[in-house]
C-alpha cells in the first residue's frame, strides 16, 4: 500500500502492556501508518476526573484512562483519532471503557474504537480495526461522497462468498456472486460475472474498489484504486442503498465468518464491534440448519417467517450443540417452520448479547449482507429490539457497492 | 536472590533545600564508579553493576540521610520505551506515582529526624470505628423527635 | 536482613524504608527492571510478552483478566520470597505496576495467606500520621531482625 499521512491514535487503556500486547498495537498502527500517542494528563486532572464523570472505579489505570479521555475532550491533545482498550472478562473496566467512548463520540469529533484484549489479541486482529480508525481520520472527504459517477466496480472478497457489482451513475448494472475457493480466481470469476452482465468489459471501468478479506490480495493483483476494510465500506454501502446518507444509523453485517455491528453517523462509522469467536453467531449456523432441514438457503428465511422460535427449545448457542437443539427437536415433533425460526433468532440473539451491548443502537436499524436476505433473521431483529429493521436492495452486495461508491472518487486521479 | 554482577538502575530522590542533583553527581564522579549518571527533576538515576550501584547509593545516602530517599527502578535512564518524547507527551504511568509520593517526603524527614533524635512520638490510632446500626438509629429516631 | 514484600509494590518511600533500616525490599521495580533487560525479548515497553500471562496462570485462572495474570507472574515469584510484608492499605492513586485494582486485592491475599510477619496500616491523612507512619515501620522493621516466623503485629 502506499504511505500515507501519519494519523495520530490516542490509546486509552488498562493493562495491554502486562497483557503483554502492547507491541501488538503499536506493530498494527504501524502498519496503517499510524502512531500511538499517551495524552498528557497531570495528576490533579486525575484526582478530579472520577467527581467531574461521577463515575468511581478502584483501579487507579483506569482512573488515568479516564483523566486521558478528558485532555482529548478538552482539545489538550494533539491527535486524530481514540483507541479504548481493556482487558477481557474485566467488568470494572469494561464500565469505563463504554462510559469513555461514549463520552468521547458524544462530545468530540474523534472516530472512536474500543477493544477487550486478551494475552492472544495480535497485531492482525487489530489490523482491521486500526484500518477503520484510520481511514476515518484520513479521508472524510472520500466518506462524504453520497454518489457514485461514472463506471465503476467493487469486489468484496469475503470468507464464504466473493461478490462484485459494476456500478454506472449511481445505479447497480451489473452483478456476479460466487463461494469463495481460491480468492484471486473467485475474484476474477465474480467480477467477470458482474461484467458480462452489464455487457462491459475490464477496459470500460475508470475506477475500481475492493474491500473483504481478500482485499490486500486482489487490490494488489487488480491494481485496485481503492482497497478498504470492511467497516468504512459498509457503512457508507449501507446508507447508500438504504437511502439515509444522513443522520445517524445502525449497521449489522451477520457474515460467514464474523459480525459486524456499527453505529453510524452521516455515513461514518462511529463506534463498531466485530465479532469472530463462535460460529453459532454466524451465516454458517444459518447454513448448516438450511442443509438439516434439507432446504436451500434462500429457501429458509421464507420458511422462518411462517415459523414460531418459542416452540422450540434451544439449550446451545453453539454451532454443534446448537443444530443438535434443533435436530432434537425436529425428532420430538417440531415442524421445519420453527426450527427455521428458531434458528433465526438464536443466531440474531448472539448478536445481540455479545455486540449490541456495546455499540448504542439508532434507528434506521439498516441489516445488510446475505443473511440479511433470509428474511427470519431481520424479523427475529425486529422482534428482539422492537424496532424497524430495513434491508436495502442489493443487500448482499453491499461490500461490492460501497466499493463501487468510494471507487468513483478516484475516477480521473 | 540478586546477582552482583546484574545491571540495575536506582532512582536518587532528593528533597533538600541546601544539596543540588549536580552536587550528587559531581560525587558519583569523584567517586570514580563505573556507573551511568543521569540527572532528573526528582535527582538522579544511576545505572550499573548491583554492587557498584548499591555502595554509590549508600555514599549518596550519607550526604543528606533524612533527605535522600532511594529506590530501585525497572526502566533503565534513557530508555525510549514509555518515554514522554517518544509518546506524544504523556508520562509514564510511575511519573505520577512519584510526584504523588515526593509530596509526602517532607513529613518522611521530619519523622526521621526525630528517629535520629531519639525521639518518639506517642502513636494514636484516630480513625474512629464503624458507628453500629443501633446506635445510628438511636441518633435518627432522636433527630427526626427533636425536629417535630 | 529479612525479605521484605511491600505494597504498594512500587513505594519510593516503602522500598526506602525497609534498605534504610537494614533489610531487603521485594519491589516490582527488581521485576520489571529484569524484564527489560532480558536479550532477546521485544515486546514494549516493560518486556512482558504474551508468554507472562501464562506463567500468571499459577496465581489466577484463566477466566480472570490477561493483565491481572500478566502482573501477577511478575509478583507471584516476590511473594513467593518473602519473609515479612507491609501493606498500606487505601494508598492514595498508584499507577501503572499497581494500577489494577483487582490484582492489588489478590497480592494482599497471598501476603496475608503466608502468615509471615506483616504490618498493616491506613494511608497517612495528616501530618502526624504521616510521622506515626514511619515511625510504625521502623518499629516493625527494627523488630523483624530477630523473629521471621509467627503473626506480626496488626
Amino acid at each position: 500500500m502506499a504511505k500515507e499521512n501519519l494519523v495520530k491514535i490516542a490509546q486509552l487503556s488498562c493493562g495491554s502492556e502486562y497483557s503483554g500486547i502492547q507491541k501488538e498495537i503499536e506493530t498494527a498502527a504501524a502498519m496503517v501508518d499510524a502512531e500511538i500517542i499517551f495524552p498528557e494528563i497531570t495528576i490533579d486532572d486525575v484526582k478530579a476526573v472520577e467527581e467531574r464523570f461521577g463515575l468511581q472505579v478502584a483501579s487507579p489505570d483506569l482512573k488515568l484512562m479516564m483523566a486521558r479521555a478528558q485532555a482529548l475532550v478538552d482539545g489538550k491533545t494533539n491527535a486524530d483519532a481514540v483507541l479504548i482498550a481493556t482487558c477481557f472478562r474485566c467488568a470494572e473496566a469494561a464500565l469505563v471503557r463504554n462510559e469513555m467512548r461514549r463520552y468521547i463520540h458524544e462530545n468530540s469529533k474523534f472516530p472512536v474504537i474500543s477493544y477487550s484484549f486478551t494475552e492472544r489479541t495480535t497485531a492482525g486482529t487489530l489490523l482491521t480495526r486500526l484500518e477503520a480508525l484510520t481511514t476515518t481520520a484520513r479521508r472524510r472527504s472520500l466518506l462524504a461522497r453520497e454518489h457514485q459517477e461514472g463506471l465503476t466496480a467493487g469486489i468484496d472478497s469475503g470468507s464464504t462468498t466473493t461478490k462484485a457489482v459494476i456500478m454506472q451513475d449511481d445505479k447497480v448494472v451489473g452483478t456476479g456472486w460466487v463461494p469463495t475457493v481460491k480468492v484471486m480466481e473467485s475474484a476474477t470469476e465474480a467480477l467477470n460475472n458482474a461484467m458480462k452482465e452489464a455487457g462491459i468489459t475490464r477496459d470500460a471501468i475508470q475506477a475500481l474498489g475492493v474491500t473483504g478479506y481478500g482485499r490486500f490480495l486482489i487490490g494488489d493483483e487488480f491494481k485496485a484504486d481503492l482497497i478498504q476494510e470492511e467497516i468504512t465500506v459498509n457503512s457508507k454501502g449501507a446508507v447508500y442503498l438504504a437511502g439515509h446518507q444522513k443522520g445517524q444509523a445502525t449497521v449489522i453485517d451477520i457474515g460467514g465468518m464474523d459480525n459486524k455491528a456499527i453505529s453510524v453517523q452521516d455515513g461514518i462509522p462511529g463506534m463498531f464491534t466485530m465479532g469472530g469467536i463462535c460460529a453459532g453467531a454466524s451465516g454458517r449456523f444459518l447454513e448448516m440448519t438450511s442443509k438439516r432441514l434439507g432446504v436451500d438457503i434462500t429457501e429458509l428465511g421464507a420458511l422462518a417467517i411462517k415459523g414460531m422460535q418459542e416452540h422450540v427449545e434451544m439449550n446451545s448457542y453453539c454451532i454443534v450443540f446448537g443444530i443438535q437443539s434443533l435436530v432434537n427437536s425436529l425428532a420430538k415433533g417440531s415442524v421445519p417452520e420453527d426450527v427455521a425460526a428458531a434458528a433465526c433468532y438464536s443466531v440474531v440473539e448472539q448478536v445481540f448479547e455479545q455486540q449490541l451491548q456495546e455499540v448504542e443502537v439508532k434507528e434506521p436499524l439498516i441489516m445488510v449482507g446475505g443473511s440479511s436476505l433470509i428474511e427470519g433473521v431481520p424479523k427475529a431483529m425486529h422482534d428482539l429490539l422492537k424496532i424497524d429493521v430495513t434491508v436495502p436492495p442489493h443487500s448482499q452486495y453491499i461490500g461490492a457497492v460501497g466499493a463501487a461508491l468510494l471507487a468513483s472518487g478516484f475516477i480521473n486521479k | 536472590m540478586s546477582d552482583d554482577d546484574d545491571i540495575i538502575s536506582k532512582m536518587i530522590v532528593l528533597h533538600s533545600t541546601f544539596t543540588l542533583p549536580s552536587d550528587l553527581v559531581i560525587k558519583i564522579y569523584e567517586s570514580k564508579a563505573d556507573v551511568t549518571v543521569k540527572e532528573t527533576c526528582f535527582g538522579l538515576i544511576v545505572e550499573g553493576r548491583r554492587s557498584e550501584v548499591n555502595r554509590i547509593a549508600s555514599e549518596i545516602r550519607n550526604l543528606d540521610p533524612n533527605r535522600i530517599f532511594i529506590k530501585e527502578r525497572g526502566v533503565p535512564p534513557g530508555s525510549s520505551n514509555r518515554c514522554r518524547a517518544s509518546q506524544g507527551g504523556g508520562a509514564k504511568p510511575g511519573f505520577h506515582q512519584h510526584e504523588i509520593e515526593f509530596a509526602l517526603l517532607p513529613y518522611v524527614t521530619e519523622a526521621l529526624d526525630e528517629i535520629e533524635k531519639g525521639e518518639m512520638p506517642e502513636i494514636k490510632d484516630v480513625t474512629p470505628p464503624h458507628l453500629t446500626i443501633e446506635k445510628f438509629k438511636d441518633i435518627i429516631e432522636k433527630e427526626v423527635k427533636e425536629s417535630e | 536482613m529479612v525479605k521484605v514484600f511491600i505494597y504498594p509494590s512500587n513505594s519510593l518511600i516503602l522500598s526506602d524504608l525497609v534498605d534504610r533500616f537494614g533489610h531487603e525490599p521485594l519491589a516490582m521495580m527488581q521485576e520489571i527492571g529484569k524484564k527489560i533487560r532480558t536479550a532477546g525479548l521485544d515486546s514494549p515497553p516493560i518486556n512482558i510478552t504474551p508468554e507472562d500471562p501464562k506463567l500468571g496462570l499459577k496465581y489466577a485462572a484463566v477466566e480472570v483478566p490477561a493483565g491481572v495474570r500478566g502482573r501477577m507472574s511478575l509478583l507471584g515469584p516476590l511473594l513467593e520470597e518473602a519473609e515479612a510484608g507491609i501493606i498500606v492499605r487505601e494508598p492514595d492513586i498508584s499507577f501503572g505496576c499497581m494500577g489494577c485494582a483487582r490484582t492489588n486485592e489478590l497480592i494482599n491475599f497471598l501476603v496475608r495467606a503466608k502468615k509471615v510477619p506483616l504490618l498493616e496500616m491506613d494511608y497517612p491523612k495528616t501530618e502526624d500520621e504521616a510521622k506515626a507512619f514511619v515511625h510504625k515501620i521502623r518499629e516493625f522493621l527494627d523488630g523483624l531482625s530477630g523473629a521471621q516466623s509467627g503473626k506480626g503485629d496488626e
